[in-house]
């Protein structure tokens, strides 16, 4: 067998709910090790208050939850106890405070809990009997397999537990004798259910259950009964109901579990997983009654935590790395060759000045970048052709065209090429000088990407988006894209290049490229089929792409590596153009960044998004997120942006007089004009 | 469990020509549509050696909102055949509506026997909810099935990756009627039969979240490349979801596809077994068969805001099925 045959994608199994228990622990990197984050571990099981898990598509929410779970705990206990760690799983259970109890339903079925011509009423009541009964099923499973263990003694378990559920259930006498009986009869209630949703469909049959149940029935009752007969968890084990994909509930169906929510009782508290903007309703059964954050539920968003990670830290960088390596020690072929660092596969960081060289390095014009000098809208004072000449002999730097490019913008903003070619000079030479100093923080920290983005829009030819760095940056704290970037990058270097990913552990430069474009490309179309807003979310993305690459694009570089924006207080005030934003937020199309800044210096503080990174390839911008300006979005334009195609763009900011008469914008644009 | 097996199933191919004896039928339910497929079996019902009595047709108010002139004159062309028809208004959304006012949508729709459904033209979900009902609600015992092939498909920007049956946002369903039963079941199964619209199976499977994918792809397929086409088309289920090698079974037999079900099934037996008929109508038709015997399967399927106005070209063959709903 060659290597070849080992070889199985690392970054192939992506979608935590299609793991299973073993594949949880293989790959489950623990977020609270990497991370500063308001709840500790140790309140995903004690924190009385139930807590709402936020996160877009990918961040990790079913993984964390997953984690969480009976099943998965269980396997870690025997894990633990098989290495001398713990003593048995009731003790590791205990230790850890609380049972959690995994839910998901998946959109299919809670669609069908309404229409057929049925009253909503009727399917309230009978998506609360589906869910009571689906929870108690929960609880009575994991306490028979602690029966099964023997972790919790049979006997007593058939002696009060089931004979008090047995009448919670209203089973007739004598017919549960063993906790199995109790399953057998949950089972069969919730077979009721399934018989009438499979008749409804064309036949106008009645919902009669054999017990009906009301909200907080079994799912709190059942509970009170445990925690009251069975020793084992008199001691303070909660019961933790993990809720996942609340935004798949349909709005009638979160009322009835907000209610559940609202009044969580001791012993007994929820952790809801949910996309960002999930909710859709925070009313309760009660028509006085609603759920407030802070009161009745903590919230915690996943990119909150990994994005602000992302641009002050490490942290973000490291636990990716981590979450790489578990995966690609599960492939005999790399843990053999100890392949096991992804920044190693990737590279560490891009290497701009070899990409700028490459990027003209066939051209027949290598100096295409120095028309610049002839665009006569660009400067105040026209040059001529000897001029032009002049500069370019002095400023040049053909074995690196980015410092060429910047010494184009110099000569732009007015500075004599002289002055340029001495900082250049002093720079390269690592003079210590104030010119050299503010030469190199031009280039280094400043403009670099941005010469480089530039630079590959004058050939009229695509950035390169590779290196671990920059997959870091285009996953935009979406733990799930890093790992598609990967899968595809490995994929297309087992299929083209398998000698130098099994042989040396690299994956080329171009097909880490091809990947991150290829996602940037699905991604963008996929938003079209969204449930909600799907096509308005395409345009959106789409029009903001253009926007933001004609910033990005701009030879001034007014305003460079813009990719954020702000709105208008107006577009959360229009229902319709409120839904799409919170659809666009909900499926990560943008995300929220930090409030750190107002719009322009000076401005007060407000909510700034950006484009999702993923998508940046898609228009060759930046991977980054800067700070310097964010777009305005009135409600007109954004409406605009969501709804039409091609969109007229608008450029920098815009003001008005009292008068109606635009105001010229006091920007960088400005001054740098002055100083020519 | 049963099987059907070639001697137990009827499944013609319907020639034009002389026919000594002509089949009568009460009703025929059937949908309109603007692809040309959609009254071939109307048309040629002599050529046959079919007739009916009556006509049905399904009128889905989203297929004739914004059609253009051409598109409107063929899909009001049954008018010019001289039938006895009667429409039925209903929506693509909401087939549990329209199926539950059949019986009284025609008083002598309840007193028929002989009862034939073309599904060319229907959406998967509608012709699903008819056999059920047809088979539940009805005294009927059998029911005819016709189907016409596409002489081919439309694609827009060349073959591959450019077909789209849908347009618009999706949402996966359960098709009514058909939800099976999860409750002892210990971990879950879908299996997908792939057509070319290869962001219909990523979307369910990402919705279903199964832990085990299978895929059946249609071969031998109504004409060459069409197998590789829906392979192709669904790169991204097959790489990174599907559980094992695809499995095949031919194109335009429901019967075959019912078999290699039920072996997939008796393998399977603990699993909450999910079907998404994607692929062609036989192969949907099939599993429709397979969950009327075996009821704790759930159909699933995405429901686009819209079809594409037209998604086939002129008309291939035209077959006949005999599904027995009393042996089945």
């Amino acid at each position: 067998m060659n290597s070849l045959d080992l070889f199985r994608n690392p970054f192939s199994d992506y979608n935590a709910n299609a793991m299973d228990t073993k594949k949880i622990l293989d790959y489950w990197c623990s977020p609270f090790s990497f991370f500063k984050s308001p709840i500790s571990e140790q309140d995903i099981y004690q924190h009385d208050m139930p807590i709402v898990f936020m996160g877009g598509r990918g961040t990790g929410k079913t993984m964390f939850l997953k984690y969480f779970s009976y099943p998965v705990q269980r396997d870690e206990a025997l894990r633990k106890i098989a290495s001398g760690i713990s003593g048995n799983i009731l003790s590791f259970i205990k230790s850890r405070g609380g049972i959690g109890f995994y839910l998901r339903f998946d959109g299919p079925v809670l669609r069908s809990f309404e229409g057929k011509g049925l009253k909503p009423e009727i399917w309230d009541a009978v998506f609360t009997q589906y869910f009571e009964l689906q929870v108690c099923k929960s609880y009575i499973e994991v306490i028979l397999d602690l029966v099964k263990r023997e972790q919790l003694p049979r006997d007593e378990i058939d002696k009060e537990f089931v004979v008090r559920v047995s009448q919670k259930l209203g089973a007739s006498a004598g017919k549960c004798r063993c906790i199995e009986d109790i399953l057998s009869v949950v089972e069969n209630m919730l077979e009721e259910i399934t018989s009438f949703r499979a008749k409804i469909g064309f036949s106008s049959v009645q919902f009669v259950p054999s017990k009906p149940f009301a909200a907080q029935d079994l799912s709190f009752g059942i509970v009170e009964i445990a925690i009251e007969t069975i020793n084992e968890f008199k001691d303070g084990v909660k019961f933790v109901i993990m809720v996942d994909e609340y935004e798949n509930y349909v709005e009638r169906q979160q009322v009835i579990l907000n209610t559940l929510l609202k009044f969580v009782t001791p012993g007994i508290t929820f952790r809801i997983g949910m996309r960002l903007e999930g909710f859709h309703t925070y009313d309760t059964i009660s028509p006085k009654e609603f759920i407030k954050e802070g009161r009745d539920y903590t919230k915690f968003v996943f990119e909150d935590i990994l994005i602000k990670d992302q641009q002050h830290g490490q942290r973000y960088g490291r636990f990716l790395m981590n979450v790489a390596q578990k995966r690609l020690e599960t492939v005999q072929e790399f843990r053999e060759r100890k392949f096991l660092n992804i920044s190693l596969f990737l590279g560490k960081r891009e290497n701009l000045e070899e990409e700028a060289c490459n990027l003209i390095g066939n051209e027949e014009n290598k100096t295409k970048h120095f028309d610049i000098l002839s665009r006569t809208e660009l400067l105040r004072t026209k040059l001529d052709d000897k001029a032009i000449k002049n500069i370019k002999r002095v400023i040049s730097k053909p074995e690196n065209p980015l410092l060429e490019v910047l010494n184009i913008l110099w000569i732009i903003r007015g500075v004599e090429p002289k002055t340029i070619k001495k900082a250049m000079d002093e720079y390269l030479e690592k003079v210590s000088s104030p010119l050299a100093k503010k030469y190199g923080l031009d280039y280094v920290n400043k403009y670099k990407l941005s010469l480089m983005i530039l630079l590959a829009s004058i050939y009229r030819k695509p950035k390169m988006y590779y290196s671990f760095n920059t997959f870091c940056f285009l996953s935009s704290g979406i733990v799930g894209s890093f790992i598609d970037l990967c899968r595809r990058s490995f994929q297309y270097a087992y299929f083209e290049d398998p000698d130098t990913l099994l042989g040396k552990g690299l994956i080329p430069n171009h097909l880490q490229n091809r990947a991150a474009r290829d996602m940037a490309k699905t991604e963008l179309e996929m938003a079209n089929r969204i449930q909600n807003y799907g096509h308005n979310l395409y345009l959106f993305a789409k029009n903001l792409g253009n926007l933001f690459e004609k910033y990005q694009k701009d030879p001034l570089m007014r305003y460079p590596e813009t990719n954020q924006f702000t709105i208008d207080a107006s577009i959360r005030g229009d229902r319709e153009l409120d839904d799409m934003f919170k659809t666009a937020l909900q499926w990560s199309i943008i995300q929220a960044k930090p409030s750190l800044q107002g719009q322009t210096p000076g401005a007060s503080k407000t909510d700034i998004y950006t484009l999702n990174r993923t998508f940046s390839p898609a228009f060759d911008l930046t991977y980054r997120t800067r700070g310097a300006y964010s777009e305005k979005l009135d409600a007109s334009y954004f409406k605009a942006l969501m709804t039409q195609d091609n969109v007229k763009i608008r450029f920098g900011p815009r003001g008005k007089k009292a008068g109606g008469k635009s105001v010229k914008p006091k920007s960088k644009e400005g001054l740098q004009q002055r100083l020519i | 469990m049963p099987k059907i097996r070639s001697k137990e199933y009827n499944m013609q191919l319907l020639h034009p020509g002389h026919h000594d004896v002509i089949t009568e039928y009460d009703y025929l339910l059937t949908a309109c549509g603007s692809d040309f497929r959609a009254y071939q079996i109307l048309r040629m019902s002599r050529d046959f050696g079919v007739l009916f009595r009556k006509v049905l047709f399904f009128n889905f108010e989203e297929r004739h909102s914004c059609l253009d002139s051409t598109l409107l004159e063929a899909f009001q062309s049954y008018e010019g055949l001289g039938l006895n028809a009667s429409l039925i208004g209903c929506s693509i959304k909401d087939p549990s509506t329209c199926v539950k006012a059949l019986r009284d949508s025609d008083p002598d729709f309840r007193s028929a026997t002989k009862v034939a459904l073309d599904i060319s033209c229907f959406t998967k979900p509608y012709f699903f909810c008819l056999l059920k009902y047809l088979k539940e609600q009805t005294m009927i015992s059998d029911v005819t099935v016709f189907y016409t092939e596409p002489m081919s498909y439309v694609f827009s920007k060349g073959l591959y990756q450019s077909y789209h049956s849908t347009s618009g946002p999706l949402s996966v369903m359960e098709i009514p009627g058909f939800p099976g039963n999860d409750t002892r079941t210990t971990k879950k199964v879908l299996v997908v039969l792939l057509g070319f619209d290869g962001e219909l199976s990523s979307f369910i499977t990402e919705d279903v979240a199964p832990d085990d994918t299978l895929v059946i792809n249609g071969f031998p397929a109504y004409a060459p490349k069409f197998k590789e086409i829906s392979l192709i088309n669904n790169e991204k289920l097959l790489i990174s979801s599907a559980t094992g090698p695809v499995l095949y079974s031919r194109a335009n037999s429901p019967f075959e596809i019912f078999n290699l079900l039920e072996h997939l099934y008796e393998k399977e037996t603990s699993a909450f077994f999910n079907i998404a008929p994607i692929g062609t109508k036989p192969m949907a038709l099939g599993a429709c068969l397979f969950a009327l015997v075996y009821p704790a399967v759930r159909i699933v399927y995405p429901l686009p805001q819209k079809y594409a106005d037209v998604t086939t070209q002129e008309c291939w063959n035209s077959w006949s099925y005999e599904i027995p709903f009393r042996t089945t």
